[in-house]
């Protein structure tokens, strides 16, 4: 149960990129998680390679990310994005093979699965009955607090704000003079430098390695599914449903169903209740 | 100020502008009047960038600003009323007319013309934290017209801000109009109500097809029965 909060922390985090980007385009970035994947081997080259303090190495990665995000929205999806939806889905689908590719021969050839020291001592801390994980402890405040810089990032910048205007009606967002382009950019930045952080924070409790893109993707894919797909409060509601679900299901159901169950949620959010649990109407592309 | 010369534009293979040319010469309500499909949002369009001409000069104060990028033009002084309102229907009102000041920076301008637009529309001052998709379509025009405003424009272009309003909200924008009229605002009217029309504007030019069909004061347009039937329906 509190494992299963502390991964739904990390999927709630996926799913605010994947929510962002969607919100502001209308596309679901397929790239996402594998943006996340090179942000992780990022913190590793600067933490375990190069010996940086672990909270450089997370800055490294957030901006690292960022920019990757900006570069890929700018030379691989803005001419697409004016376009049909499949040829923007198919973008995102190529870079996400284009960065498995980078991954699998920058960081390949170390070793398979990469391991991540953990932050803080290993050893348990008892609380009555209940096992708490340190490590576990430090990511999921780790996550929140992101999620929270984020929600103020929205609220008080003129930026988040222009963001939220474009995704509420992108012609009148151009008529006001907001620069749609840059808004679309940015989402795809800052979806990037959220996954960024939210590989940082993961690293230490799983390993890295070249696929570890797609099952988070789909995960967080999940998360935002049920949260509505364009509610940021329903990302982090939807983050912690399939982490706490995945952690109870695998426990007492059977450890197989820890893969399955985030695409059985995606399939009960469709047939039960496709909106999701706090979504709105779909955005309506530029 | 406003010199619009052989405008053109198509979508795609489609012409949609022919050749168009008119004035708006400065302080003057111009009614663009014409049928479903006569181009006249897409002229709007294409003053304000939304859509890039295929030919012909706009030039505004002097500007040649044809093509350039919309937060540009509007920077210049040329802002627009879109069709159907489009206000940014889960922001507050506040918000919303905040939004409409995103290119400017002067606060002390903004403030001013915050509360010349709330005078003008009194009832958006009374719902000023509601959001704007809870708003009749009426407080939504005056929403669009508000926010409009408050880009500091020197010439409003308005898309049919009466359709689809009751009788009597229409006598308001009405009121609206000549107001901002009175202070000196130029304004584009694009109308298919020539009632409308003929109420606040000086002049008129009649579109069909791509093209300017008649030109001539607006006052005339009622009692022009020629005009009205052919171009008007």
């Amino acid at each position: 149960m509190l494992s299963g909060l502390t991964t739904g922390s990390i999927y709630a985090l996926v799913a605010l990129g994947i929510v962002l980007v969607y919100k502001a385009t209308g596309t679901i970035n397929f790239a996402h998680g594998d943006q996340l994947m090179i942000a992780g081997f990022l913190a590793y080259t600067l933490h375990v390679m190069l010996g940086l303090p672990y909270l450089v190495a997370m800055l490294g990665a957030v901006i690292g990310s960022f920019l990757l995000g900006a570069l890929a929205e700018r030379i691989g999806f803005r001419a697409v994005l004016r376009s049909n939806l499949i040829n923007v889905v198919l973008a995102t689908l190529g870079l996400s093979f284009v960065l498995k590719g980078v991954a699998r021969l920058t960081w390949g050839g170390i070793s398979d699965y990469l391991s991540f020291p953990p932050l803080v001592s290993p050893d348990p801390i008892m609380i009555g009955d209940l096992i708490l994980l340190p490590q576990q402890l430090v990511v999921t405040a780790g996550a929140l607090v992101v999620m929270g810089l984020f929600a103020l990032f929205f609220r008080l910048t003129t930026i988040g704000r222009a963001m939220q205007a474009t995704a509420d009606n992108p012609k009148a967002a151009r008529l006001v003079g907001i620069r749609v382009e840059h808004i679309h950019m940015l989402a795809f930045a800052v979806g990037a430098a959220v996954a960024g952080a939210g590989a940082t924070l993961m690293a230490p409790l799983t390993l890295l390695y070249p696929d570890i893109g797609f099952t988070l993707f789909i995960k967080g894919f999940a998360a935002a599914v049920l949260g509505g797909l364009t509610s940021l409060p329903g990302a982090l509601v939807g983050g912690l449903a399939i982490g706490i679900v995945e952690a109870l299901a695998a426990g007492y159901i059977h450890s197989s169903f820890l893969e399955v169950s985030a695409f059985i949620a995606i399939m009960l959010t469709l047939v039960l209740r496709p909106r999701g649990l706090m979504g709105g109407p779909p955005p309506r592309r530029a | 100020m406003l010199e619009v010369e052989h405008l053109a534009v198509s979508y795609g293979p489609t012409r949609i502008l022919e050749d168009v040319s008119f004035h708006v010469p400065r302080g003057r309500v111009v009614a663009l009047l014409g049928g479903n499909g006569s181009g006249k949002t897409t002229v709007l369009n294409a003053l304000t960038g939304m859509v890039r001409p295929r030919g012909g000069a706009i030039r505004f104060g002097g500007q040649d600003c044809a093509g350039w990028r919309p937060d540009r033009i509007l920077r210049l002084g040329l802002a627009q009323v879109p069709q159907g309102r489009e206000v940014f229907a889960s922001m507050s009102v506040a918000e919303n007319l905040e939004l409409g000041a995103y290119t400017r920076r002067d606060r002390e301008g903004v403030r001013r013309d915050t509360e010349r637009a709330l005078a003008l529309f009194p009832r958006l001052r009374e719902k000023a934290r509601r959001r704007a998709g809870t708003l009749s379509g009426g407080e939504q025009q005056m929403l669009a017209v508000a926010r409009a405003l408050m880009s500091g424009p020197r010439l409003l272009l308005m898309d049919e801000p009466s359709v689809g309003l009751a009788p009597n909200v229409v006598g308001d924008m009405v009121a609206a109009i000549r107001a901002l009229r009175e202070e000196g605002l130029t304004i584009l009217l694009v109308e298919q109500n020539v009632g409308v029309a003929a109420a606040v504007a000086d002049s008129a030019h009649v579109l069909q097809a791509g093209r300017i069909v008649h030109s001539g004061p607006a006052s005339g347009l009622l009692d022009d029965e020629e005009v009205l039937r052919s171009y008007l329906g």
